[in-house]
């Protein structure tokens, strides 16, 4: 599947107007949750950091601190979150319902290739819109960092501001959209290949969904673990 | 209103489109009363459920603890929240050694691993893998069961469903989470010691210092309280979308997909709204004794 669809991604024509109806289908589906997963994270991020650096006599650091989880962490790890819990459900259920209905069959049979018409365009759509809800999230933790340690735990906004690039800079920004992306990649793949493996009714279509997540979940896991060593190996600082 | 009946048919679509959006908060509010009623009622029932269906109960709390289908290959639900946690914790170390060297403290790594471990990360985590395995398995299998009219039928045999479905999932939720949750907490402490130690070569006296020094015991109480509100809150969220899936096969996909949406946030909320209350007044640690 990953090979078909690689190879699928240079053969021209790509499907434009699929690609873009995807990638609105997505944005719409998951800018919700993102927005809502992301400020309780935020919250409690910048909480517990400044909770740290208070007690170490360096609250005046916090913009430092509130960066760095943004950009690195914060980011990285709720666009995981939404794209494998929103985005790749969305793109199996919407295979599998397709499946079910003997739609692919018929694509087949008109001697149109599934993977070129509906796979390609459904990856590179995950891809695009995860990379842009990492930047998303990033906005939205380093204005709610702010907003909650300067109005809320009191710390000083110049030095908030000051500090913001002290530990964070163009390295860690790389990392996180790769990222990004390559979750994004994942994602994608994993619910169309559910999506087009799906059979046995009802039942099955669940289960697909479900499978996804976890197979999503634990992927992008390893995956985050694997990318966050190599980025605080180049990071700034080091 | 004849003059409605006339506006009505002279430009339907502005019509409807007005109902659309004008109907807009009264729907999401009649959602929500539907939502808050299957909670109470499947609450509620948890007495009957304990009186009269303990087999059944029995049965989900071992199939939830093992996983069922495709998922009993990989492991079960044990061994993906033994595997999320463990790369969730190790994630903290890896971020917390670099960021705390940074500014010059890298010895404090067993520090941050006993403290965001414990508050934050193994909850959230674990909360979240439950939510992905248990969770939305449970909206497949209750959407499936109210596609094909199963629910109905029990209905009509004079089967209390929600007690039957979803309570009895409920209560297995909670009493696997207690367990589930040490096999979580049990990686959260090995994997950043691991990596702090074996990967990073800090000397493991001074991890092992730092980390006992900040370990409260009333810190990890409270983090598996969290984690049964957690488990209680999104079985019960996806129980609900699964009992009130409609719209054929692929509505069951949909479902499944809406009900990640909503307990995802739920557990991020649920997180917050507990660290705030719990350290917001006083944060509990002190490094300066």
């Amino acid at each position: 599947m990953c090979v078909l669809s690689g190879r699928a991604l240079f053969r021209w024509p790509l499907e434009w107007r699929e690609l873009i109806m995807q990638c609105w289908f997505l944005l719409s589906v998951t800018i919700l949750p993102t927005i809502m997963a992301a400020i309780p994270l935020t919250v409690l991020l910048t909480f517990t950091l400044n909770l740290l650096l208070a007690e170490f006599g360096a609250a005046d650091i916090s913009g430092a601190g509130a960066a760095l989880g943004a950009v690195t962490q914060l980011g990285p790890l709720t666009t995981v979150l939404v794209v494998a819990g929103t985005g790749s459900t969305a793109i199996c259920a919407d295979l599998g319902a397709r499946t079910i209905r003997e739609e692919i069959d018929a694509l087949e049979v008109m001697g149109i290739d599934p993977i070129q018409r509906l796979v390609v365009p459904r990856v590179l759509a995950a891809t695009v819109v995860a990379s842009l809800l990492n930047s998303l999230v990033i906005i939205v933790g380093l204005v709610g960092g702010f907003a909650f340690s300067v109005f809320l735990q009191h710390v000083d906004g110049g030095s908030f501001l000051s500090t913001l690039t002290l530990v964070t800079g163009l390295p860690e920004v790389v990392i996180a959209t790769a990222k990004a992306v390559s979750f994004g990649l994942i994602a994608g793949l994993v619910g169309c290949y559910r999506g087009l493996t799906v059979s046995g009714g009802a039942k099955g279509v669940g289960t697909a969904v479900n499978e996804t997540v976890v197979l999503c979940v634990l992927a992008l896991f390893a995956v985050n673990v694997i990318l966050t060593t190599i980025g605080v190996r180049f990071g700034t600082g080091h | 209103m004849a003059n409605v009946a006339v506006v009505r048919a002279r430009f339907p679509r502005a019509v409807a489109r007005f109902g659309r959006f004008a109907g807009f908060p009264g729907r999401v509010l009649d959602g929500f009363g539907r939502m808050v009623w299957f909670t109470l009622m499947s609450v509620g029932a948890i007495p009957l459920t304990l009186r009269r269906y303990r087999a059944e109960t029995v049965r989900l709390i071992a199939s939830i603890g093992m996983g069922t289908g495709a998922l009993a290959v990989v492991g079960g639900t044990a061994v993906i929240v033994a595997f999320v946690t463990l790369s969730g914790a190790s994630l903290v170390a890896i971020q917390g050694f670099a960021s705390l060297g940074n500014i010059g403290v890298g010895v404090f790594t067993g520090f941050f691993a006993a403290l965001v471990n414990v508050r934050i990360a193994a909850s959230v985590v674990t909360g979240i893998a439950l939510a992905a395995t248990v969770g939305a398995g449970a909206t497949a299998e209750l959407g499936a069961m109210r596609i094909s009219e199963e629910i109905d039928a029990l209905e009509v045999m004079g089967v209390n469903s929600i007690a039957f479905l979803a309570s009895t999932r409920v209560v297995a939720a909670i009493v696997v989470i207690l367990p589930l949750y040490g096999l979580a907490m049990v990686m959260a402490f090995l994997s950043p010691q691991l990596v702090t130690t074996v990967i990073y070569q800090q000397s493991s006296g001074t991890y092992d210092h730092y980390f006992r020094t900040f370990l409260r015991p009333e810190d990890v109480f409270w983090s598996f309280a969290e984690a049964a509100v957690i488990a209680t809150i999104v079985m019960i969220t996806h129980c609900y979308y699964g009992y009130t899936a409609a719209g054929g096969p692929v509505g069951v996909g949909l479902a499944v997909g809406r009900s990640m949406r909503f307990s995802l946030t739920l557990v991020v909320i649920v997180a917050m709204v507990a660290s705030l209350a719990l350290y917001g007044v006083d944060p509990n640690f002190n490094l300066t004794v």
